[in-house]
């Protein structure tokens, strides 16, 4: 890999991610901020300060594109930790769609279940002991102490 | 100012008060001792519990987990040569080795009484400071609150840890952030993409994705980044001698002046001030070369400036409202979302708050002290938590949390998306922490610009005719060219030592 490009030893296309990122976001909310009345310096409108955020985002994410690109030694970002990403993301969508489904203790046994796999060396029986002990301290804690109006299982 | 502080006192002293105090210190210790769980975490983590207490509770239970975790923080440095916080990797430097030469005891007695010392000198100086600085603050119109918070928001991203232009890229990002929703002034709706955005992204939605949700990606599937927590710590020669404690009392009173200047600065936070501290010790020590090797008046110092620091942090906050760095900026969101605007009328207006905070402060040291030495045992066992077994109860936290805090499900759903922007923007180099000051300051940046243009005819002349706003314009600017002139010199360094 590292004979691909003198410098770094990342592609320009690499070098180029955080600051096109940033430049897309800029853009867009530069695109919207633009149907919003402007108004006047001493009756400014909705859309002055977006606008002026629109543009000054977009200018602060080229000068990081053009010094990203010249910089001599940049540092290579950190792998991305797929497992970790996939299970903890999957675990909160699933207590966000059954929460009002399932109720609250089933989902948080679901979504405490689920995302204890971002962990490599889990082990499905340590699993399922751990969600279940943590979904009753949950109903202990959120339904039992605070009180929180969330129904605890469907219909129930 | 002693009647103010005592009325202060009063307040603490209700037990129903009390009891969050001590809950509130006890938590920040605990979460200090944890790695990979920091104050920030913590504090968003229990923003939706303060919904259900009252601002002055909500502000002193915040307020003792951010400088309890500098207490505990020391602990994990001491023990196993990992910081907590960010503020105590300079106490690894002569904590680790004296716990290695069996005096961890020592270490540990050590750095509580100075952390102590330095709170208590941070909070007479937030005591001394709170009334004239209101003074001050009350006479600040609407252009001066614009360029105050230009300067918060600069100082954040210029002089923090990472590249300059990428903070500042975040804080931009993070007034971006907080324009979405209804229009102060008009109510027209700007960059509603759905309907549940009405009322704007909430902050516990992109507190808990950026600091909680994201760390937790970021670790969970880490082996653990620490060696074998010491099942027991010898307790032997715990107190210092007669001459030691002689040697620590000018390295605590620098520390503590240090932690003090640079906690209230915008921008500046306990993090430096410890580094300073410890760097300025070293350089007018009669003794540079024991340190590193387990010199107590370097492990001292830095230990009374973060804490004197943790808590001068308070003066912008409280007395101007405008929060210095990302922690405050949550416990000024905290204080907003109860219902009350921070300023220079807090004190004016809510004194039994204002005051209460400040003496729960010197409460809280107290506590702090008390716990430290005598519940060691339970903090080494804490340090045997693996993070596998702890965040999937975090992440339980920030679902229920976030959930139950306006019963939508589209919140929990941005949560996991500010979740995944933290993570990635992390590994990109970009830092979370100014975006959630952006978020925070935004609004007030933009009412405050809108009003001063409205009042003053769009004159920008303006900024620069008012004698402090002079001033204040006069350091942003000064800000700025530092920030640039650092950055080319360090452009010429890589440079220079790069073929």
């Amino acid at each position: 890999m590292a004979n691909i490009e003198d410098h770094g030893g990342q592609s320009k296309a690499a070098r180029a991610v955080s600051g096109g990122v940033l430049l897309a976001a800029g853009l867009v909310i530069s695109f919207f901020a633009w149907g919003y009345p402007t108004g006047s310096l001493n009756q400014m409108g909705p859309g002055f300060f977006p606008q002026t955020i629109g543009i000054l985002i977009s200018l602060l994410a080229v000068t990081i594109l053009i010094v990203d690109l010249r910089h001599p030694a940049l540092e290579r970002p950190s792998a991305i930790q797929w497992r970790g990403l996939c299970f903890v993301s999957v675990g909160i969508i699933i207590f966000a769609l059954l929460v009002e489904r399932a109720g609250l203790v089933p989902s948080m046994f679901l979504a405490v279940g689920v995302s204890m796999f971002a962990d490599d060396q889990a082990k499905p029986l340590t699993v399922l002991i751990y969600a279940i002990t943590a979904a009753a301290l949950g109903w202990l804690l959120f339904l039992v102490g605070l009180e929180l109006p969330i129904p605890a299982f469907w219909r129930l | 100012m002693l009647d103010q502080f005592i009325l202060g006192l009063s307040v603490v002293m209700q037990p129903n008060v009390l009891i969050y105090a001590f809950f509130g210190v006890f938590l920040g210790q605990l979460i200090g001792v944890l790695p990979g769980v920091g104050a920030i975490t913590a504090i968003s983590l229990l923003l939706p519990v303060t919904f259900y207490l009252d601002a002055t509770t909500s502000m002193i239970l915040l307020a003792g987990i951010y400088y309890g975790s500098q207490y505990g923080g020391s602990i994990a440095s001491i023990l196993l040569n990992l910081p907590g916080t960010p503020s105590s990797v300079v106490t690894c430097l002569e904590g680790y080795p004296l716990a290695q030469s069996n005096r961890a005891g020592l270490a540990l007695f050590v750095a509580a009484f100075s952390s102590f010392l330095g709170g208590m000198v941070g909070v007479a100086v937030l005591v001394l400071a709170a009334i004239p600085m209101t003074v001050i603050a009350l006479k600040f119109g609407a252009p001066e609150y614009a360029m105050l918070v230009i300067i918060g928001l600069l100082a954040a991203s210029m002089i923090g840890t990472g590249s300059q232009i990428r903070s500042l890229a975040m804080v931009v990002l993070g007034i971006a952030l907080g324009l979405v929703g209804a229009d102060a002034t008009t109510g027209y709706y700007r960059f509603v993409a759905m309907p549940e955005l009405a009322d704007g992204i909430s902050l516990v939605s992109l507190a808990m994705g950026l600091f909680g949700v994201s760390e937790v990606i970021r670790h969970a599937s880490r082996r653990p980044m620490r060696g074998a927590a010491p099942l027991s710590v010898s307790m032997r020669d715990v107190i210092p001698t007669r001459a030691q404690a002689k040697s620590l009392v000018f390295p605590i009173v620098r520390g503590s002046s240090i932690g003090s200047f640079f906690g209230a600065l915008p921008g500046t936070g306990a993090a430096i001030a410890s580094f300073m501290a410890y760097a300025i010790e070293k350089r007018f020590s009669r003794k540079p070369e024991k340190f590193g090797t387990g010199h107590l008046p370097g492990l001292a110092a830095p230990e009374s400036a973060n804490n004197a620091a943790s808590q001068t942090g308070f003066i912008p906050t409280l007395t101007l409202g405008v929060p210095g760095d990302a922690v405050m900026a949550l416990i000024i969101g905290a204080l907003i979302l109860n219902g009350i605007i921070p300023g220079p009328r807090l004190m004016v207006d809510q004194p039994e708050l204002f005051w209460g905070v400040i003496a729960s402060f010197f409460v809280g040291n107290i506590i702090l002290l008390l716990i430290n030495i005598p519940l060691i045992k339970l903090w080494v066992l804490l340090l045997r938590i693996p993070y596998q077994k702890l965040y999937p109860m975090i992440l339980l936290m920030i679902c229920v949390g976030v959930y139950s805090h306006r019963t939508s499900v589209t919140d929990v759903l941005l949560t996991l998306a500010f979740g995944i922007l933290g993570y990635l923007m992390k590994n990109y180099r970009f830092e979370p922490a100014p975006v959630l000051l952006g978020f925070v300051l935004g609004p007030l940046l933009e009412d405050n610009f809108r009003r001063t243009m409205l009042l003053y005819g769009g004159d920008f002349t303006i900024f620069v005719t008012r004698p402090i706003s002079a001033v204040l314009f006069v350091c942003s600017v000064i800000l700025i060219v530092w920030a640039l002139w650092s950055c080319l010199s360090l452009r010429r360094k890589v440079a220079r030592t790069s073929p």
